[in-house]
């Protein structure tokens, strides 16, 4: 399903250069579950950014579902990224001022999705990850494991092939972080792609490849077993 | 305790530099206009205000009847004076009589024509407080050939020299000494001159005219006694008029009654052709609401940013209350913040002005007196200072100071929201003053352009007007006329009385239609070719001719509702009846056509009753063109006239900006009121651009997360800008019918005027929409460009 080849990432600033991927290549197949670790500042978000067409590689290739798109303009990008594509973030990323219903709705409003079917969507994936009580509330109102349930809904109410999380249990205590564990893998057992940046061995422990990472390049790779 | 709140007001002015500019640029902005128009505001309420006994002084005034309008004339004979005098002693102090008169003076070989003379009786410097330089005001004018001029006259004939004791000639045959130099006219006195000259000059050549009573030449201003009862003396005034004018009405049939009006009244009174300054009160008032809408304007782009700000700020209340801040404390310190903008903005605002005036004096048309000396701008500036500051301070103060602490602290304010309807409110406001102003500007401008573009029923192309100025001229106009005649770029000359927007006489008539009753019409004493050289239609009858022999003595042509106002039914009815003027004629005169009824006055009002009689007051040549070669034309017209008149300077105009003049008052309208709309909407829209970007900045996190979702970039722009656009709608709505009330007043003040059209609406709020939309899009542009990771990152 992925597959990059000498990914190069370089962030440059007024006076520092920072090679944020470093000849990078990796290969996830459909299915898999895949968790990337490494020490703080090696290059995990920035990859996990690049994967999900947030943010555009500065060489080397990213061929996506057999397209090569590495070269894609922002328009594109979004196009594929809106079918494709759900993310979990460390900081849930709701917005503030809609309700849960309204924020899982939302990317299915992006991809024109009809009003009715919306609603049966979202009500479904609410259902799922047991929230649906609190449909009308507002993010503040929820707590943090809560909110990242919601956020889990919202990645997944478009039915994407490709699920990037980035530190989803960083911001949870463990029993709440290994809810949305579960919830990733029940996710993956239905056959989504699932890559996961995350500093916790026993996070890591759910997935079924451990890609470890050292200043943008990839160090080690563990299959789990 | 105040340094503290200083030196942190000082670094929030750093920290939110946008949102401090915005605030401060606004203010001054606003402030500067408010300046602006209190100066101008100010020197008109001035206006014949430093004079000491300014309380006493009246000036005499008939009053007619016309078709049930009273009209007020300001012109009454001189020999009012000294009947007024003899017959009220108890009450009148002093008179004095003025008449504005136009002289050639010389000094050596050099001569200038003084168009601003005025002719005075010896207690002129006494009654008026222009204070004299050199000389004494009590007896500077004793002398019937003595001259006072004003300081910058005295230069413009002597430079440096003293003019004391010099001698100048009056009107060539006339010396008259120097015995006073008076500071120039402030402008603020409705009279104006340049040189005053004793009434008394007149006497020896027109011995008549001090005696006569009916005829209007002069202005009579009357001191009263301190302890004096205006009104008691105007009850007495109709035994004095029928005294000296009893016989002379019964035999018009005219009536006339007398009474005075104060001197500081004749500024805004709006009597026609009495040739001094006249101030337009509606004009003040427009002036000054505009001053007062922009400065709250640009009060609300404070209040706005200030509450949108308020959760930025509230972790530093909670922190202060946590402290142990009352909340009397933090209300004070944030009204001192405003109060310190306030300030500042009244500086720079200052500075501002000064920088303005010269463009200000060019849009007036005259110089106000600098304001550094006026003890009023100072007041007023402080005013200025309180009043915004309180304004724009206390709700944001309230606002601010309400915040619990433990929320505060928290964070748990949930950013923008707060206040947000009230912010939105405010918004509608401004933007339906802006359209207001919109479309006032979009109604005034085509109302004018109609105006000027309308069929006036004459030709005023082409067509040059030199006036009478003059004896020479006078003298010799028959000749002049002959003269032009022979040059081949001259197709008609005329002389009348009166060019069409111009003074035209009204006179008692009586007529064949119905000989028992008077009627009051408006008069043009021409020649013979009136009706070729403006190109007027003859609708029945004819035109004046020479091969008649007698038309000059015998003769009249009538306007169209001349003919309906005498009772025929068609104008070829009236053709051959008989008309006289009781004043003007001894014998009647016939009827020999009818013009079609042409737009001697402005369009402010219909046409009126019009009789057009050869005549010899004539008061200027009405000079038709050949549209080409102009220029040779206007130096061979030159010729002609230094043949005619060698002594006096070749003055001319043209009939079309002469119509456009009538005007003048309404295009200033249009343009201050133009300059005024940009600024409002300039002000109301660097608002919106705080707003927006802080909008842009509060929903960056937003703005990425939705991008993420696959959101694209308008939806995004469309997004952000929906939220302010429609405030700005809802505000344009609202200003439509309330534009449409003022407008409709402002259009009655003209005979004929434009229909509205909801297209100048619509103009209207298109122009405020597509501004608007500008400001907020650039700003949702911008944020929803934006790299989605960048935003996220942050948080
Ligand atoms: N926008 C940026 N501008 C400049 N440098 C950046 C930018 N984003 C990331 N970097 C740098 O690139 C490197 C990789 O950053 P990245 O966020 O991918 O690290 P990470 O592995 O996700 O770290 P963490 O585990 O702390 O989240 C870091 O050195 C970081 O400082
Ligand atoms: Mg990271």
């Amino acid at each position: 399903m992925i597959k990059i080849t000498n990914l190069e990432k370089i962030y440059r600033t007024e006076e520092v250069e920072t090679v944020a991927l470093n000849k990078l290549s990796i290969e996830v197949k459909g299915g898999e579950f895949v968790a990337v670790m490494g020490p703080s500042g090696c290059g995990k978000s920035t990859l996990l950014n690049i994967l999900g067409l947030l943010d555009d590689p500065d060489a080397g290739s990213f061929v996506f579902n057999g397209i090569e798109v590495a070269k894609f303009n922002e328009r594109k990008r979004a196009d594929l990224r809106k079918h494709n594509i759900g993310f979990v973030f460390q900081s849930f990323n709701l917005i503030d001022e809609l309700t849960v219903f309204e924020n899982v709705e939302l990317p299915l409003i992006y991809t024109g999705v009809k009003s009715a079917d919306r609603k049966k969507r979202v009500e479904e994936v609410l259902d799922k990850v047991q929230i649906m009580h609190r449909r009308n509330h507002y993010p503040q109102q929820l707590s943090g494991g809560q909110q990242q349930r919601v956020a889990v809904a919202r990645a997944v109410v478009n039915s994407p092939k490709l699920i990037l999380a980035d530190e989803p249990t960083g911001n949870l205590d463990s029993s709440n972080g290994n809810e949305v564990m579960q919830m990733l893998t029940d996710l993956n057992e239905q056959g989504t792609t699932i890559v996961m940046v995350t500093h916790s061995e026993h996070d890591a422990r759910y997935s079924h490849r451990i890609i470890r990472m050292l200043d943008g390049q990839t160090v080690l790779e563990n299959i789990m077993v | 305790m105040i340094k503290n709140y200083l030196s942190f007001a000082i670094k929030n002015f750093r920290k939110q530099k946008l949102f401090s500019l915005i605030n401060i640029l606004g203010l001054t902005i606003g402030i500067t206009c408010c300046l602006m128009l209190f100066l101008f505001i100010q020197n008109e309420f001035s206006y014949d205000n430093f004079h000491k006994n300014g309380k006493n002084i009246y000036r005499v005034m008939r009053v007619g009847e016309m078709n049930g309008e009273k009209h007020e004339i300001p012109y009454v004979s001189a020999a009012y004076a000294p009947a007024l005098l003899s017959d009220f002693p108890d009450v009148i102090q002093k008179v004095v009589r003025v008449v504005r008169d136009n002289d050639l003076i010389s000094y050596n070989n050099t001569s200038y024509n003084e168009k601003n003379v005025v002719l005075a009786d010896d207690n002129f410097f006494s009654v008026f407080s222009f204070p004299l330089i050199k000389g004494n005001p009590t007896t500077a004018l004793k002398d019937p050939n003595s001259i006072v001029l004003t300081e910058t006259t005295a230069k413009k004939y002597f430079g440096n020299d003293d003019p004391m004791g010099k001698i100048l000639q009056f009107n060539k045959d006339q010396q008259l000494k120097i015995t006073g130099i008076s500071k120039d006219v402030p402008v603020n006195s409705h009279l104006q001159f340049d040189m005053v000259v004793p009434l008394e000059i007149l006497r020896p050549m027109l011995p008549d005219w001090f005696t006569n009573f009916p005829n209007n030449t002069l202005f009579t201003y009357v001191q009263l006694k301190p302890d004096a009862n205006p009104g008691q003396l105007e009850k007495r005034f109709p035994v004095f008029m029928d005294k000296y004018l009893g016989k002379y009405y019964a035999k018009t049939g005219a009536k006339m009654s007398l009474i005075i009006k104060p001197l500081n009244k004749i500024y805004f009174a709006s009597d026609n052709f009495d040739n001094v300054k006249h101030g337009n009160r509606k004009m003040v008032y427009i002036f000054m609401s505009i001053a007062i809408l922009i400065l709250l304007i640009a009060c609300i782009n404070f209040i706005n940013l200030a509450t949108a700000r308020a959760t930025d700020r509230s972790k530093e209340v909670g922190l202060r209350k946590v402290l142990g801040a009352v909340k009397k404390q933090l209300l004070s310190q944030f009204i001192l913040e405003s109060v310190l903008f306030a300030t500042l903005a009244c500086i720079l605002s200052v500075l501002l002005l000064q920088l303005l005036m010269p463009a200000y004096t060019g849009l007036l048309g005259y110089k106000l007196p600098a304001f550094w000396s006026n003890p009023w701008f100072y007041i007023f500036i402080l005013g200025v200072i309180v009043i915004v500051g309180l304004l724009a301070g206390s709700y944001p103060a309230i606002f601010l100071s309400s915040f619990s602490p433990i929320e505060s602290l928290k964070g748990k304010l949930k950013a923008g929201s707060n206040g947000a309807f009230f912010r939105k409110t405010l918004v509608v406001f401004q933007f339906s003053i802006s359209v207001l102003l919109i479309i006032s500007v979009v109604v005034m401008m085509n109302q004018m352009r109609y105006v000027k573009n309308f069929d006036l029923g004459f030709n005023k192309e082409q067509s040059m007007i030199v006036r009478f100025d003059n004896f020479d001229i006078s003298r010799k106009k028959k000749q002049f006329k002959n003269e032009l005649l022979t040059l081949p770029s001259v197709q008609n000359v005329s002389l009348m009385s009166g060019e069409p927007g111009g003074f035209h006489d009204r006179y008692s008539f009586e007529a064949e239609s119905n000989p028992a009753e008077k009627y009051l019409l408006n008069t043009e004493f021409s020649d013979l070719d009136i009706v070729k050289t403006l190109g007027l239609k003859i609708i029945a009858g004819r035109d004046f001719s020479e091969n008649f022999g007698t038309d000059t003595t015998q003769a009249v042509l009538i306007n169209r509702t001349t003919a309906a106002t005498l009772g025929y039914n068609t104008p070829e009815q009236a053709i051959g009846k008989w008309i006289r003027n009781i004043t003007g004629d001894s014998l009647r005169r016939t009827i020999v056509g009818v013009v079609e009824d042409y737009h001697y006055t402005s369009l402010q009002t219909a046409i009126g009753p019009l009789v057009i009689s050869p005549g010899k007051d004539n008061r200027l040549a009405l000079i038709k063109l050949n549209p080409s070669k102009l220029k040779s034309t206007i130096s061979d017209i030159k010729k002609v006239y230094a043949v005619v008149a060698p002594d006096y300077p070749f003055e001319y105009s043209f009939l079309d900006d002469r119509f456009d003049q009538l005007y003048r008052t309404e295009s200033k309208q249009e343009s201050v009121l133009s300059i005024f709309s940009v600024i409002a909407i300039f002000i109301a829209c660097l608002g919106l651009f705080g707003l927006s970007s802080y909008t842009a900045i509060k929903r960056t996190k937003e703005v990425g997360v939705r991008k993420v979702l696959g959101s694209s970039v308008e939806n995004i722009v469309l997004l952000l800008s929906k939220d302010l656009l429609k405030p700005v709608l809802l505000g344009a709505c609202i200003a439509a019918p309330v534009g449409f009330y003022f407008m409709n007043k402002w259009l009655q003040g003209f005979a004929y005027r434009i229909e509205f059209r909801w297209w100048m609406f619509a103009l209207a709020i298109f122009i405020a929409l597509l501004i608007a939309l500008l400001t907020v899009g650039v700003q949702a542009i911008k944020a929803a460009m934006a790299n989605p990771v960048k935003s996220l990152r942050t948080e």
